[in-house]
């Protein structure tokens, strides 16, 4: 068995160590714009960077060298990616912080009110909405809301894959 | 070969998580689903490795780890985006509406504020967060937890609100 990844194999992992730490540069300029938009940035970068590497490094290049690269630069993108946004979007956590922030035991509507500082969870229900919504997944119609064909297209995926990762 | 070796270990993996999955909950283990997708990983991978070095003579590790990597980081990816939601429950509780409508205040004033009790449920059951008459209070290990949650958002310059940046 061989351990030793190829010249650009052994460059992904680099670039993948270094993709957080170039998220963490990036958090220090403004003009890297919110959180979605640097994450996104970042990702460009790296690829932009492993791009540079596969054309510079010496001798002949490989295939299943340079794939092998771009797949363990993708499964890096993809892990940053599950953690950062359940920093940046994650609802459970945000919970907890809230209720630590506040510094004092809160009641049910209390938290709700202290989660949305100051605002309610009718704000955070049009937040999510406005998701489905500028995604073509649902409309609304007055009052009302419907999921689109692209909505019940997607909601059929979910089901999908809820039942074959076991989720029921 | 290599990557191909990779691929039956995802076959593996697929087949193993959600079995993981279904046995967690027919059974009551305690174990949580990503600890659950950890253990069905670090087994296909040792399987996948083990059929590698008996079968290919000059097995290439970071082969076979790419493409295996990448296809669990994108099956997580995809675990994580159907399992707790909010968005999606909102769309899948749309499509599962006789006539696929809802009234916007229904959402609002009832479906939400369940999904919020159920989070608060799971900070209470995780020992992160006690009630504590009326009110509800973080434990040490919430605290703790915020704390570092703060911190990492700080670090990476993301807000603690939750929402869906727009202007992204």
């Amino acid at each position: 068995m061989n351990m030793l990844p190829g010249p650009a194999q052994a460059a992904a992992i680099g670039l993948s160590i270094a993709f957080p730490l170039l998220l963490l540069c990036y958090a220090r300029i403004a003009a890297t714009g919110g959180s979605g938009r640097r994450f996104r940035l970042g990702c460009v970068s790296i690829l932009a960077l492993y791009a540079i590497v596969c054309i510079a490094l010496p001798g002949q290049r490989h295939l299943d060298d340079v794939l092998g690269g771009l797949l363990l630069l993708g499964t890096a993108m993809m892990f940053c990616y599950i953690l950062f946004s359940l920093l940046a979007w994650g609802f459970t956590l945000t919970l907890l912080t809230a209720l630590v922030q506040a510094e004092r035991p809160l009641t049910l509507e209390q938290w709700a009110e202290a989660y949305m500082q100051g605002g309610d969870l009718g704000t955070f229900t049009h937040n999510r909405l406005k998701l489905l919504v500028g995604a073509g997944m649902v409309i609304t119609a007055g009052d009302r809301l419907a999921p689109t064909a692209k909505g019940v297209a997607v909601a059929r995926l979910v089901r999908l894959v809820r039942l074959s990762t076991g989720l029921g | 070969m290599s990557f191909a070796v990779g691929l039956v270990a995802v076959v593996v993996f697929a087949l193993l998580a959600p079995a993981l999955q279904l046995m967690a909950r027919a059974r009551s283990w305690s174990l949580g689903p990503v600890t659950l997708l950890a253990i069905a990983a670090v087994v296909s991978h040792g399987l996948g490795v083990t059929l590698g070095i008996f079968v290919i003579p000059q097995f290439q590790y970071w082969d076979a780890a790419s493409v295996f990597g990448f296809c669990v980081m994108a099956y997580v990816f995809a675990f994580g985006a159907v399992y707790k939601s909010v968005s999606l429950d909102i769309l899948l509780s749309l499509v599962e509406r006789p006539g696929r409508r809802a009234p916007l205040s229904e959402i609002a004033e009832r479906q939400v504020p369940d999904l919020f009790r159920g989070r608060i449920g799971n900070l209470v059951d995780g020992g992160l967060v006690e009630p504590v008459n009326s009110n509800f209070v973080a434990t040490a290990a919430g605290r703790t937890m915020a704390g570092q949650v703060g911190r990492l958002r700080r670090a990476f310059g993301i807000g603690d609100t939750s929402l869906y940046d727009f202007s992204d």
